[in-house]
């Protein structure tokens, strides 16, 4: 029988190469093989290496300089750190108020959630309507455009204090601009925003199996005992990965406060947020390798709070595919 | 047997791939000659910078690309593009900035240029001269205003209140003339804005005592005890209600003349640059009356008069002498200079000025008199700010509303931010 070969005449196909070169070894077939699908994922990893990776480097070098964008930048070693640990007044508002915000809007924010989606996951007729307009919040309230709204119903004449002045008759603050109220306008922003974590725990629940829920109730477990026993623990996963996911939004937000607050942080830095302290320091006071060292520290304390999250989660979150 | 696509399809998809992309880069080719200029402004600036660079297309026969940002967003945007190497053509630039950057080597020198594209031989000595740094000139003025109070004429009558001569008022009249009428003011409406967190009334104070800002050296000009007066002041009136609560003081943070205490109808008197009463005036029904800052028992004139803004050429910039004959258009100009007007300040070139004062419209008439009033009682131009004085003024407001909300004591807000005003400067 004749051979079939890569060699002088036999079949030839797309990726016969010259046996002289070099030889067809797994490693250079399976290259071969997967080339057209790096060369797909090349346009995004391109996008990453060069505006992800390495500017994210080139800033972790600049933390460690002086440099005002004007004039090249100037080594400092450690200097910026020092600063930001020992010396920085307004880091510390900074990280006072940006820890309030999370610690306030992400529970508050996954409670009205999944209560939400707990009362939306019923079959009744319009339901659908009412799920797409409580998500509609989540889909425009980052914007700019909400943000300013925002600023003018909580101003001083604004559509808060008008309904306030019409039912009550008393003449509210400024909430906006009052150094004790204008951070619970942005978690309450914060938390109008629900839509996107409610989608999540509606498809979550549609993964829960009713017949858990008629065994406990012919075991006389009434509705908070089942919500309590059965929903929430089926649905940790998706507790998990929103609160993970809203955690670090949190963190990193940025709009709201600057629109909400007119830029500078709020009466006396009172909605200075991190993000928008290290802004202002990049890019009015023209400290970018001290901005730098502060974006670092924040993806230094995101990742601890997210290590944490992981590593508390082999206690309370059980996928289905585990044992136990 | 083909596994999918093969070398060839492959191929030429990414070749089409990149012939597509290529298209992008063809708009910007189109752009390459046109000039870039950008100005911070507001509303009615806008409108006229826009006419006049639709006129020198016209006139000129080369295109112009506009930018301008309200103010609190302008310096961010130029370090962010000087950083880029892409400052535009021509820059307006603010004569507590202009040192920072010509001294970095982002302006170019306009010496060049004077007597050639810039026709300056009817221009202002002072006023030129104010423009620059080191020896070289950097930055034309494009027009002179100083420190003002504005009020609403008629309000004033209603509530029953005279004003007294304003080259002699002090701040005591200041003060006895709002208590005299803050009963009479319509409802939401107080006597003056707070202006405890203004820098440039700050400035007139201290001046008024025979300081400044800073001094030649660039450290602080003034002591505490005069910034514990000046706190003082403000925090009386406000506790007396002549200004607005701190809350509702504090919804001018942003800078915009739209979000100001004037223009949202909560104050009688405001504190301006002269020549932002004509974009002022636009916004408000009532009529605006222009007069000079209070001053101080036994006190010196505080007042300057100061560039209101410059006209600056981008050192990275490759069409200098085009951008020249642009700058000459907007300052010498008599076509350009009638749609201008005296929003920026009343220009220095003398045949320009003395054309417009037959053109201006009562509210214009009103800026220049106003100068030619103040021009008797002020002071000397104040050295450049040192480095960082952008940072003391905007770290005054926080300063300022921790007092305002009744955090802390006048006292210790003034000691934290005379502190803070140091260390700020001697920060590199």
């Amino acid at each position: 029988m004749t051979e079939v070969s890569n060699t002088e005449g036999g079949p030839r196909n797309a990726l016969a190469v010259p046996a002289v070169r070099t030889p067809m070894t797994p490693l250079r077939r399976a290259f071969l093989r997967n080339a057209p699908g790096y060369m797909f994922l090349m346009p995004w990893l391109l996008g990453f290496f060069l505006l992800t990776l390495g500017p994210a480097l080139a800033s972790l070098y600049l933390s460690f300089t002086r440099y005002d964008l004007l004039t090249p930048p100037v080594w400092t070693g450690l200097n910026n750190y020092d600063y930001a640990f020992n010396s920085d007044r307004r880091l510390g508002n900074a990280m006072r108020v940006t820890f309030t915000y999370v610690l306030w809007s992400v529970p508050l924010k996954l409670a009205v959630a999944l209560g939400l989606a707990i009362i939306l996951d019923k079959s009744v007729r319009g339901v659908s309507f009412y799920r797409a307009t409580f998500y509609l919040p989540s889909l425009l309230g980052a914007s700019v455009a909400i943000a300013v709204l925002w600023r003018q119903i909580f101003g001083v004449d604004g559509l808060v204090n008008t309904l306030l002045l019409l039912t009550t008759g008393w003449q509210g603050p400024s909430w906006v601009t009052h150094p004790k109220y204008s951070l619970i306008t942005l978690i309450v922003l914060a938390i109008w925003q629900f839509g996107s974590p409610m989608i999540i725990f509606l498809a979550g629940l549609r993964q829960v199996p009713q017949d858990l829920y008629e065994a406990a109730s012919m075991d006389g477990a009434g509705a908070w005992r089942q919500f309590y026993k059965i929903t929430l623990p089926m649905l940790a996963p998706v507790v998990f990965f929103n609160l993970v996911f809203q955690t670090i939004e949190a963190f990193k937000a940025f709009t709201q406060a600057y629109i909400v607050s007119g830029g500078q942080g709020g009466p006396i830095d009172s909605t200075l947020f991190y993000s928008l302290y290290l802004y202002n320091e990049a890019f009015a006071n023209l400290r970018m390798g001290y901005a730098s060292a502060l974006a670092w520290i924040l993806l230094v304390i995101i990742g601890f709070f997210t290590a944490i999250a992981f590593a508390s989660s082999k206690y309370w979150v059980h996928y289905e595919d585990e044992g136990r | 047997m083909s596994k999918g696509m093969n070398r060839r399809q492959f191929g030429a998809i990414m070749g089409g791939a990149t012939a597509l992309s290529l298209f992008g880069s063809l708009g910007a080719r189109a752009q390459d000659e046109a000039l870039r200029l950008i100005w911070w402004g507001n509303p009615d600036r806008d409108r006229r910078t826009n006419e006049v660079v639709a006129l020198f297309t016209e006139q000129m026969g080369r295109n112009v690309i506009p930018e301008t940002y309200g103010w609190g967003d302008y310096w961010q945007k130029l370090a962010t593009q000087a950083a880029g190497g892409s400052l535009p053509d021509l820059i307006q630039m603010d004569y507590r900035f202009i040192f920072e950057y010509a001294r970095r080597g982002q302006l170019a020198a306009l010496d060049p240029f004077i007597g050639q594209q810039l026709e300056l031989d009817d221009f202002d000595a002072n006023q030129l001269a104010s423009g620059a740094v080191d020896g070289s000139i950097y930055g034309i003025s494009m027009g002179a205003n100083s420190h003002s109070h504005i009020y609403k004429k008629e309000v004033l009558a209603a509530a029953g209140g005279t004003m007294p001569d304003h080259t002699t008022w002090t701040d005591e009249d200041f003060m006895a003339l709002g208590m005299q009428i803050k009963d009479q003011l319509p409802s939401g409406m107080y006597f003056t804005q707070n202006m405890g967190y203004v820098e440039p009334r700050l400035e007139s104070f201290v001046r008024q005592r025979g300081k400044g800002l800073y001094t030649e050296e660039g450290a602080v000009g003034f002591e505490l005890q005069d910034l514990k007066d000046f706190f003082g002041y403000w925090k009386m009136m406000q506790d007396e209600g002549l200004t607005p609560p701190a809350d509702v003081q504090a919804l001018d943070a942003t800078g915009r003349m739209e979000e100001g205490m004037i223009v949202s109808g909560k104050s009688l008197f405001g504190f301006i640059h002269s020549n932002q009463l004509v974009a002022n005036q636009n916004l408000v029904t009532e009529e605006l009356e222009m007069v000079m800052v209070p001053g101080q028992q036994g006190g010196v004139p505080g007042q300057y008069l100061k560039p209101s803004m410059l006209m600056s050429m981008a050192q990275s910039s490759t069409k200098k002498e085009a951008a020249a004959e642009l700058m000459n258009f907007f300052i010498t100009n008599h076509d350009a200079n009638d749609i201008l007007q005296i929003e920026r300040g009343v220009t220095g070139d003398a045949s320009v000025a003395a054309r417009l004062l037959e053109k201006l419209t009562a509210t214009e008439k009103k800026i220049v008199d106003y100068l030619a009033v103040v021009a008797d009682h002020v002071s000397p131009l104040p050295p450049p700010p040192p480095q960082n004085a952008g940072e003391v003024d905007r770290a005054m407001r926080p300063a300022w509303d921790v007092i305002a909300f009744g955090g802390v004591s006048v006292d210790e807000g003034a000691t934290r931010y005379y502190d803070e005003i140091n260390s700020i400067l001697s920060r590199i």
